[in-house]
C-alpha cells in the first residue's frame, strides 16, 4: 500500500471542514434514526437488553438441542371399533358420480383410512369411461377447502339446523298464505330422487316451482331441436362414428356438453397404427384458439360474428341452395373446401356448433340432416339430460322477484350473483324476496346476499343419484363423514316437506320403487342396489322423464331456413368494431371451483399462463397498439380496459396466435370476490359481458372498446416460448405421408463420427454410440409411451400427478420465477414458417433467424402438445453429476430420486436436457407464504400417505409413480404371478381421457408398451443427445391434405 | 462383614423361595377369572365335578393345556362344550399335569368357597399373581445390592490401606528409618507432581481418554434417532408375555393387517373384547387394566352393554420409522415369509414391549444382503431365479438374495 494516491469519501474530507473533523471518529456521521426504522415504540420500554437476549437465546438453543435428543413420544391411536372394510394402509375404492352442473363423470374415489385422496374416472361408466378432466381430478381438493362454512348460517351468524328449519317452514307457510310464489332456482337437476323430493316439497307448498339456470347455457340447442324435431333436447354425439368432424366455435374436447366422452370418442378416430392407416379429419372454424381448435387438421379463424354465416355458407355449399349470408372476408374458399369434403363423407360426418343462437343451431341441424348424421353420429333418441337451463325463465324470475311476488327463493348449485350477466340486478332483486336460502358450501357472492346459507354437503360426503342421459342411471355415495355440520339439500327439502327421511333411505326407496322393477337379473332389491352401487352406474330400459314432445322429422317441421339465414345475416350485420368472445378455460370452467389452488396453478393448455385471466389479442393488433407481446419473468404485460356498454374490466393483454385481427377474448371463472382466499381478487369477471339475445345467453359481443395501456402487470406463464426454434422436438407427419412410409417424419437422426466401421460415411444413429455400458434390466424394464396423435393437451394428467405425488402449489409469484413444482408439463408449440433452410436462402443471420422462428406463422396457426416428464434416461446425465448419489439408476430402468440423500447442489437439474427436475426452494407445507392446501391442516388431508412430502432444499421429479409400481409388484407377488400388462397404471395414464399415455414392462414381450416400441412412429425426445430415455413418443399425424374421394 | 453376608444370602435365597404348589393359589391365578370352584357357571362351567364330566382324565388335561389344539382331535364332548359356551376360546395354560390334577381335586371338594368368592367378586381385584414371593427381584434391586457390595469393598480396601500405612510407619519408627518429611503441597500441586513423575502413564491415560471421548461422541451421534431398547410404559399394562407367551395367541390374531397391509395394525379395542368380554380378571393386575379397555369402550360388564362415551386408547408407538421410509409388513411377512420375531425379537417374553432391533438403514440393508428370496412356488420369482442361475457371474453357493433383485436400491423404500 505504498501509494501516494489520496482517496476521499466526500468533498468534506478533501477540504477537511470543521464539521467533518468533529465527526471523523464516529462510524456514522449523522446520528442514525434507529428507533424510527425499527419502528417499535415499545422498544425503549422493554426491559430486555442485549445481554438478556443473548442469555435467552443461548438457553433456548441448548434446551432445544437437549430436547431434540430425547425419544419423541409418538402416540398411535387405533380404532375402537374398526370398520370391517377398512384396513389401515390399504386403499379402498368407491364408485361414485361427479356432477356439478357443468361436468359429469362416473368416478372411482380412492380413500385411505377414510379420507378420499384421489378421484379418477370409472371405467364402467358408459359416458365418461375411465377418463376425466382437470376439474374432475381437482374436485377432491375442493372437499378440503377451508373456505367452506362449518354449519348453517343466518346472515353471517351461526344457527342450528332445527332453528333454521323452524324459521323456514314458518316463512314458507306465510308465503303460501300470502299467495306469494316459491321458487327453487337450480342448476340442471339430473337426480331423479332430488326431483321427487322437490315434488314432495311442491305438494306441501303449492305455488312452488323450479327455475333451471346453468352458468353455461346450451338453451339454443334445445330450442333449435324443438323447432327442427319437435322435442327440446340435447342429443348425444357419437364422434367415434365420424370420419369428418366440423366444429364451429365449439370447444367440444374441453368445454362442450360432455367433453370427457367426446375426447375419448374423438381420440379413437385419430389413432393410427399398422393395421389401421386411416383417421378422421377435423376442421375447426373458430375465433379464439381453443383446445379443440388446436387439435384440428384444418383451422379457420373467423370473427365471432361470422360463425353464423359460416354455418349458412356450409349449408349452401352442401345443398346447392343460396340462403342469404354475408361473405367471410376471403375465407369463403376455405369453407367451400370443407363443404366439399364434408359431402364426400355423408353418413359419417358431424357438424357441431357452440354458438348459443337457435337460428344458427337450426342451420346446423339442417346441415347434419343433409349429412345423414342423425342415427349415425348424432343420436336424438338417447338424449342428454344435463344443461336444461332456460335463460328466458331466469329473466322472468328476476322480473318476478323485482315485483315482490316471490315469497321464497332457494338457490341450489349455482352462484347467480357472480355468474349471471345481470348479477348486480339479481342481487338487488334478492332483497325484495321475503326468504332467500342458498345451499352454497361457502358464503359466496350469492349466499352473502341471501338470508340463510344452509350448506349442502360436498359430493364426496353425499348420497345421490343421477340420470345424465336416457337409460343411464348412476349413484353417488359418501366416501367420508361430512367434515362440517352440513346437510344434503335433498334432506333439507324433505324436512321442509315434512318427511323425516335421510337421503340414503329416500334414494334407495326411490330406486326400489322406480328402477328396480325395470331391472333384470336381480332376485332382490338389495342385489340390484349393491350391484348398482358397486358399479356406480346401471343401464335401464326406461325413457327419460325430462323429454316432452314427440319426435318429428325435420321435413315435417316446416322451418323456413331462408328466414333463419336472414335473421343470422341481420344479426351479424350489426357487428362492428372490436369483437369480444367470452370463453371457458379448460381448468377453470365457469369458476365454481375457483378456490381450488390446483386449478389456479394449472397452466392453461394454450397460453400456458397460470393464476390469471387476461385479454387474448391478435399479435398484429397488439403491435399496432404498442403492447408488449412477449411473456417473460421481467417482461410485463400491458393492462388494458375493455368496455362494453356500462361494464368494463381491466386486465393484462396476452398475445394469442390464431385469433383473428379485431377480436379479443376473455375467460370466465375469474374475478371472484367471495370464493375464498385462493380465488378472491384474481382476474376479472367476464360474465357481465354476456348478453341475452332473444332469450339465449350469448358469448359473442361486438363494438367493444379497448383502451391504451393503463399499466404493467406480471403474468406467470410456465412456457414463454412459442415455437420449437427449428428443432425436431415434436415430430409430425401427414396421413398421406404416413400411408406411404410409416416412418415419415421420424427419420433417424444420424450423427457424424470419425469411426470408419460404422454406418455410411461414419454417420451413425445415436443409439449405436454409447459412452457408457448399458444397464441390465433382468426383472422389469418400465417404459412409457405417449401418442402425440391422441394427446389433446387438456391437462388432466397434470392435476392427477399433482394429487398422486403430493406436488405442492407454489403460487403465482414463484411460477413467474419458473419455480413451479409440477412433475409433468405439457409443452405447447405453434408452427413457425421459418426454417434453417429458408433462413439460409434468405441469408438471415443467426439472431434474426431465431427471432423469426419464435414468431408463429399466421392466423391459421398449427399447434402441437407434448407432455414432458422425467424421461428416465438409461444413460442419465443427472446421475453422473450427483456428488452424493442421490439420483441413481434402478434395475428396473427407473431413474430414482432419493430425497433424504439430496443436498441440493442442483447439478442434476443443470445437466438434464429435458429440464424436468424441480427444486424445493421452500418448505411449502410449513411456510405461511404458501398458504395453499398443503399448508393448511384441512388441505393436508388430501396428501397421499405413500409419497413423501419433500423438504426444502431437495430436488424432485417424476418417479413414474414408483409407489404404484411397488404396490402392483407386491400384489403380483402375493398372487404368485407376474404383473399383468396394464395392471399398473401411472397417475397421468389413468387420468388421460384419450388414452394417449401407455405404461408397462418392456421385458414383457406381449405388453402394449412393447407394441408401441416397435411402432414406426416411435421416437425419443432429443434422441441425438444419446441419453436413451425410457419414455418415448409416437409422432403426430395430421390428416391435412384434401381427402381423396 | 456380617452385613455383606446378609445381603449376599438375600440375593441367593430369593429365587429359592420358589414355586408354590398350592391348588387354591393356582386356581386363583389361572382359572378364577372364568371358573368357579363350585358347580356354578361363570364364563365357563363350574369346576366342581369336572372330572366326572369328562370320559378320560388325560383328555381333560389336554383340554386345559391347549383347548384349541384338543378341539382339532374332534372329541365330541369338547366340541359340545365349546359350542355350549358360545364358541368362546379358553386360552392355553402352561400348567403341569400334576398342577391340573391338584386344581381339579381341590375344586371337586368345592374349593374353599369363601376365599374363591372373595377373589372373583372383589371389585378391587386382589392380587392373584401366581405367588407373590415368586416374583424375581427386578434388576434395579440387584444393581443396588451390587453397588452396596462395591462400596463395602472400597471401604475395606481403604481401611486395609490405612492399616498397612500405619503399620509401615510403626515399623519404620521401630527400625529408626527417618522418612524425609515431604514438602507441603496442595492437592493440585500433589497431582501435578505425581504426573511429572509418571509421564508415560499420563500420556497413555491421555491417549486412552481422547479415544474414549471420541468414541463416546461417535456412538452418541450414530445413536441419534436410534431407539433400540425403547420400551415406554403404555397406558394399559398389556403383557405380550402373557398373551403371546403363555396363552400362545398367534400374533396375527390381533395384528390382523400384517399380512395384507403395510401396517401391522395395533388391534382395535373390539378385538380385545373378543376375549375380554368374558375374561374380566387378569392374573397380575386383576380387573384394573382390563377395566381400562371397558372404560375406553364405555362398556358395562354387568349389563354387557356399550355406552356412548367411547374414548380411543392412546398407545405409545414403539417402532417408528422416519416418514421418508416406506416399509410394508405384508411384503416381508406374506411374500418374504419372515417370522415376526426376526425383527421384533422375543415379544412372547416381553412384559413391556421394547424395540428389539435398531431399525436403522444399515440394519435393513444388511438383512437384504443376506436374506434369500422366497422364490420357490412363487411364479413372480421363479423365472428370475432361473435367470440368476444362468447368469455368467453365478458361482456355486451364491444365494439368491434380496440384493440380487434390486433390494438395495433407493426407490424400493424411499419415494
Amino acid at each position: 500500500m505504498s501509494t501516494t494516491k489520496k482517496y476521499w469519501k466526500g468533498i468534506e474530507e478533501l477540504q477537511e471542514t470543521p464539521e467533518f473533523l468533529k465527526h471523523k471518529q464516529n462510524e456514522f456521521v449523522e446520528e442514525l434514526p434507529v428507533d424510527e426504522f425499527l419502528g417499535n415504540e415499545q422498544l425503549a420500554d422493554s426491559s430486555t437488553n442485549r445481554r438478556d437476549f443473548l442469555k435467552f437465546l443461548g438457553f433456548s438453543v441448548t434446551a432445544a438441542s437437549l430436547a431434540a435428543c430425547e425419544t419423541p413420544v409418538r402416540k398411535t391411536i387405533p380404532y375402537l371399533n374398526k370398520p370391517e372394510e377398512i384396513t389401515p394402509g390399504v386403499a379402498n375404492y368407491y364408485a361414485s358420480t361427479f356432477y356439478d352442473g357443468q361436468d359429469f363423470a362416473g368416478v372411482l374415489v380412492k380413500t385411505r383410512e377414510g379420507r378420499p385422496i384421489k378421484v379418477d374416472g370409472n371405467e364402467m361408466c358408459p359416458i365418461s369411461g375411465g377418463g376425466s378432466n382437470a376439474r374432475i381430478q381437482a374436485s377432491v381438493l375442493s372437499l378440503y377447502d377451508s373456505a367452506r362454512i362449518s354449519g348453517p348460517k343466518k346472515g353471517t351468524t351461526d344457527i342450528s339446523w332445527s332453528d333454521a328449519d323452524k324459521d323456514i317452514t314458518a316463512k314458507l307457510e306465510a308465503a303460501v298464505a300470502a299467495g306469494k310464489s316459491i321458487r327453487i332456482m337450480s342448476s340442471t337437476i339430473i337426480s331423479p330422487s332430488l326431483m321427487a323430493a322437490i315434488e314432495d316439497f311442491k305438494a306441501k307448498y303449492p305455488g312452488a316451482d323450479v327455475v333451471t339456470y346453468d352458468s353455461i347455457s346450451y338453451s339454443s340447442i334445445r330450442s333449435a331441436n324443438q323447432a327442427s324435431f319437435g322435442k327440446a333436447v340435447i342429443p348425444t354425439y357419437n364422434f367415434e362414428n365420424a370420419d369428418y368432424i366440423v366444429g364451429i366455435g365449439c370447444d367440444f374436447l374441453s368445454n362442450w356438453i360432455s367433453p370427457v366422452e367426446h375426447a375419448r370418442q374423438y381420440a379413437s378416430t385419430r389413432r393410427v397404427n399398422k393395421d389401421k392407416k386411416s383417421m378422421s379429419r377435423h376442421a375447426q372454424i373458430e375465433s379464439a384458439l381453443s383446445v379443440t381448435g388446436s387439435n384440428a387438421d384444418v383451422r379457420v379463424a373467423v370473427k365471432p360474428s361470422q360463425l353464423g354465416a359460416v354455418a349458412v355458407h356450409l349449408y349452401n355449399k352442401l345443398t346447392g341452395s343460396s340462403l342469404p349470408a354475408k361473405s367471410l372476408d376471403g375465407k369463403d374458399s376455405k369453407i367451400t373446401a370443407i363443404a366439399k369434403e364434408l359431402s364426400a363423407h355423408k353418413g359419417k360426418a358431424v357438424v357441431v356448433c357452440g354458438v348459443n343462437d337457435p337460428e344458427v343451431q337450426k342451420i346446423v341441424n339442417a346441415i347434419n340432416e343433409n349429412l345423414g348424421a342423425y342415427g349415425s353420429t348424432i343420436n336424438l333418441d338417447v338424449t342428454d339430460n344435463m344443461h336444461r337451463g332456460n335463460d328466458d325463465a331466469v329473466k322472468n324470475l328476476i322480473e318476478e322477484m323485482k315485483s315482490g311476488s316471490v315469497g321464497a327463493l332457494f338457490i341450489h348449485g349455482i352462484n347467480p350473483v357472480y355468474s349471471l350477466p345481470q348479477g348486480e340486478d339479481f342481487k338487488s332483486a334478492l332483497s325484495k324476496v321475503g326468504l332467500s336460502v342458498s345451499f352454497a358450501d361457502r358464503i359466496e357472492e350469492t349466499a352473502a346476499a341471501c338470508t340463510y346459507t344452509l350448506p349442502d354437503s360436498h359430493y364426496l360426503e353425499s348420497w345421490g343419484d343421477a340420470n345424465p342421459r336416457t337409460g343411464v342411471y348412476t349413484l353417488t355415495q359418501p366416501t367420508i363423514q361430512p367434515l362440517f355440520n352440513t346437510r344434503q339439500s335433498i334432506e333439507s327439502f324433505l324436512t321442509w316437506a315434512g318427511i323425516s327421511k335421510n337421503a340414503f333411505d329416500y334414494i334407495s326407496e326411490y330406486w326400489n320403487n322406480n328402477f328396480y322393477p325395470s331391472s333384470t337379473g336381480s332376485a332382490f332389491f338389495s342385489d340390484f342396489w349393491n350391484k348398482s352401487l358397486h358399479d356406480g352406474c346401471v343401464k335401464l330400459n326406461t325413457s327419460t322423464s325430462f323429454v316432452s314432445g314427440e319426435q318429428t322429422s325435420l321435413a315435417e317441421s316446416g322451418i323456413d331456413l331462408a328466414a333463419t339465414a336472414s335473421a343470422i345475416q341481420a344479426e351479424s350485420g350489426k357487428a362492428s368494431g372490436i369483437e369480444l368472445l367470452i370463453y371457458q378455460k379448460t381448468g377453470m370452467g365457469d369458476g365454481s371451483q375457483a378456490n381450488n389452488p390446483w386449478l389456479q396453478e394449472l397452466p392453461d393448455p394454450i397460453t400456458k399462463v397460470t393464476w390469471d385471466n387476461y385479454i387474448l389479442m391478435n399479435l398484429d393488433d397488439m403491435n399496432e397498439k404498442g403492447f408488449n407481446t412477449i411473456l417473460g419473468q421481467e417482461q410485463l404485460a400491458d393492462t388494458v380496459e375493455v368496455k362494453a356498454g356500462s361494464y368494463s374490466v381491466t386486465l393484462p393483454v396476452v398475445a394469442q396466435p390464431g385469433i383473428p385481427k379485431g377480436v379479443i377474448a376473455i375467460a370466465l371463472g375469474y374475478g371472484r370476490t367471495a370464493a375464498g382466499k385462493t380465488a378472491n381478487g384474481i382476474g376479472a369477471n367476464a360474465a357481465p359481458f354476456q348478453k341475452l339475445v332473444n332469450g339465449h345467453l350469448r358469448n359473442e359481443l361486438s363494438g367493444v372498446s379497448v383502451s391504451e395501456s393503463k399499466g404493467k402487470y406480471h403474468i406467470a406463464a410456465t412456457q414463454t416460448h412459442h415455437t420449437m426454434m427449428g428443432r425436431s422436438i415434436v415430430k409430425e407427419t401427414t396421413l398421406s405421408e404416413y400411408k406411404k412410409d410409416p416412418k415419415a417424419g421420424n427419420e433417424d437422426i444420424l450423427l457424424a463420427t470419425n469411426l470408419k466401421n460404422i454406418g455410411k460415411d461414419g454417420k451413425a444413429s445415436a443409439k449405436e454410440l454409447n459412452l457408457w455400458d448399458s444397464f441390465e434390466n433382468p426383472n422389469h424394464f418400465w417404459n412409457m409411451s405417449i401418442d402425440l396423435n391422441s394427446c389433446i393437451g387438456c391437462g388432466a394428467c397434470v392435476i392427477s400427478c399433482t394429487a398422486e405425488n403430493n406436488v405442492p402449489v407454489v403460487g403465482k409469484d414463484e411460477v413467474r420465477r419458473s419455480r413451479e413444482m409440477h412433475w409433468m408439463r405439457i409443452d405447447r408449440y405453434y408452427s413457425s414458417d421459418m426454417t434453417e433452410i429458408r433462413a439460409e436462402e434468405e441469408g438471415l443471420g443467426a439472431i434474426d433467424k431465431f427471432l423469426k422462428m419464435e414468431i408463429p406463422s399466421s392466423e391459421d396457426v398449427e399447434v402441437v402438445f407434448q407432455p414432458v416428464m422425467c424421461q428416465h434416461c438409461n444413460h442419465a446425465p443427472c446421475e453422473t453429476v450427483c456428488p452424493v448419489l442421490a439420483t441413481t439408476h434402478s434395475l428396473e430402468g427407473l431413474n430414482q430420486m432419493t430425497y433424504n440423500r439430496c443436498i441440493g447442489t442442483r447439478y442434476c437439474a443443470n445437466n438434464c436436457p429435458y429440464k424436468v427436475r424441480r427444486f424445493n426452494w421452500f418448505r411449502y407445507n410449513e411456510n405461511v407464504e404458501f398458504d395453499f392446501n398443503m399448508y393448511e391442516d384441512l388441505g393436508k388431508m388430501v396428501l397421499n400417505p405413500d409419497v413423501t412430502v419433500r423438504a426444502r432444499g431437495v430436488m424432485e421429479k417424476c418417479s413414474m409413480c414408483v409407489q404404484r409400481i411397488q404396490a402392483g409388484k407386491l400384489k403380483a407377488k402375493k398372487d404368485s404371478e407376474r404383473p399383468k400388462d396394464g395392471s399398473i397404471k401411472t397417475a397421468c395414464q389413468q387420468a388421460c381421457p384419450t388414452n394417449a399415455i401407455n405404461f408397462g414392462d418392456f421385458n414383457d414381450e406381449n405388453s402394449a408398451i412393447r407394441g408401441d416400441w416397435n411402432n414406426e412412429r416411435k421416437y425419443q425426445l432429443l434422441e441425438e443427445v444419446g441419453v436413451q430415455p425410457s419414455v418415448f413418443y409416437l409422432t403426430k399425424v395430421r390428416n391435412k391434405e384434401a381427402a381423396k374421394a | 462383614m456380617s452385613l455383606v453376608f446378609t445381603i449376599l444370602s438375600m440375593v441367593f435365597l430369593l429365587p429359592s423361595q420358589g414355586f408354590s404348589q398350592d391348588a387354591a393359589k393356582l386356581f386363583k391365578g389361572n382359572c378364577a377369572s372364568c371358573h368357579k370352584p363350585t358347580t356354578q357357571k361363570l364364563v365357563g362351567p363350574g369346576l366342581q365335578g369336572v372330572r366326572s364330566r369328562w370320559t378320560d382324565e388325560a383328555k381333560l388335561i389336554a383340554w386345559v393345556k391347549n383347548s384349541q389344539d384338543f378341539l382339532k382331535t374332534g372329541d365330541s364332548y369338547a366340541k359340545k362344550l365349546f359350542a355350549d359356551y358360545g364358541n368362546s376360546v379358553m386360552p392355553a395354560f402352561a400348567l403341569s399335569d400334576a398342577e391340573i390334577i391338584a386344581i381339579v381335586d381341590w375344586a371337586d371338594k368345592g374349593g374353599d368357597a369363601p376365599a374363591a368368592t372373595e377373589a372373583t367378586d372383589s371389585a378391587a381385584g386382589a392380587t392373584t399373581s401366581a405367588g407373590e414371593g415368586g416374583e424375581p427381584a427386578d434388576s434395579e434391586t440387584y444393581m443396588y445390592i451390587l453397588l452396596g457390595i462395591a462400596a463395602l469393598l472400597l471401604i475395606l480396601i481403604s481401611v486395609l490401606n490405612t492399616v498397612k500405612k500405619s503399620l509401615q510407619s510403626l515399623v519404620n519408627e521401630k527400625n529408626g528409618v527417618i522418612v524425609e518429611p515431604q514438602p507441603h503441597r496442595s492437592p493440585y500441586q500433589q497431582a501435578m507432581y505425581w504426573a511429572s513423575q509418571n509421564k508415560k502413564i499420563v500420556a497413555l491415560a491421555g491417549l486412552f481418554l481422547t479415544v474414549w471421548v471420541l468414541k463416546l461422541g461417535w456412538d452418541g451421534l450414530m445413536g441419534v434417532g436410534v431407539y433400540e431398547g425403547y420400551a415406554p410404559e403404555q397406558p394399559i399394562k398389556f403383557s405380550h408375555e402373557l398373551h403371546a407367551g403363555q396363552n400362545k395367541i398367534a400374533c396375527v390374531y390381533c395384528h390382523s393387517s400384517v399380512e395384507k397391509s403395510k401396517h401391522a395394525n395395533i388391534p382395535s379395542a373390539n378385538v380385545c373384547m373378543n376375549c375380554h368380554a368374558y375374561i374380566q380378571q387378569g392374573p397380575k393386575y386383576g380387573s384394573e387394566e382390563i377395566s381400562k379397555i371397558y372404560a375406553a369402550l364405555d362398556y358395562n360388564p354387568e349389563t354387557r352393554s356399550y355406552g356412548p362415551n367411547q374414548k380411543p386408547i392412546k398407545w405409545i408407538r414403539v417402532h417408528s420409522l422416519p416418514d421418508h421410509v416406506y416399509f410394508n409388513h405384508s411384503q416381508h411377512v406374506t411374500v418374504g415369509k419372515l417370522e415376526c420375531a426376526q425383527c421384533h425379537g422375543p415379544i412372547d417374553s416381553m412384559e413391556v414391549v421394547r424395540q428389539y432391533s435398531p431399525l436403522t438403514m444399515g440394519w435393513c440393508i444388511n438383512c437384504h444382503r443376506e436374506t434369500a428370496v422366497q422364490w420357490e412356488g412363487n411364479e413372480y420369482y421363479e423365472e428370475l431365479h432361473k435367470k440368476f442361475l444362468e447368469d455368467s457371474d453365478y458361482k456355486k453357493g451364491d444365494v439368491f438374495t434380496v440384493e440380487k433383485i434390486g433390494g438395495l436400491e433407493c426407490s424400493k423404500c424411499h419415494y
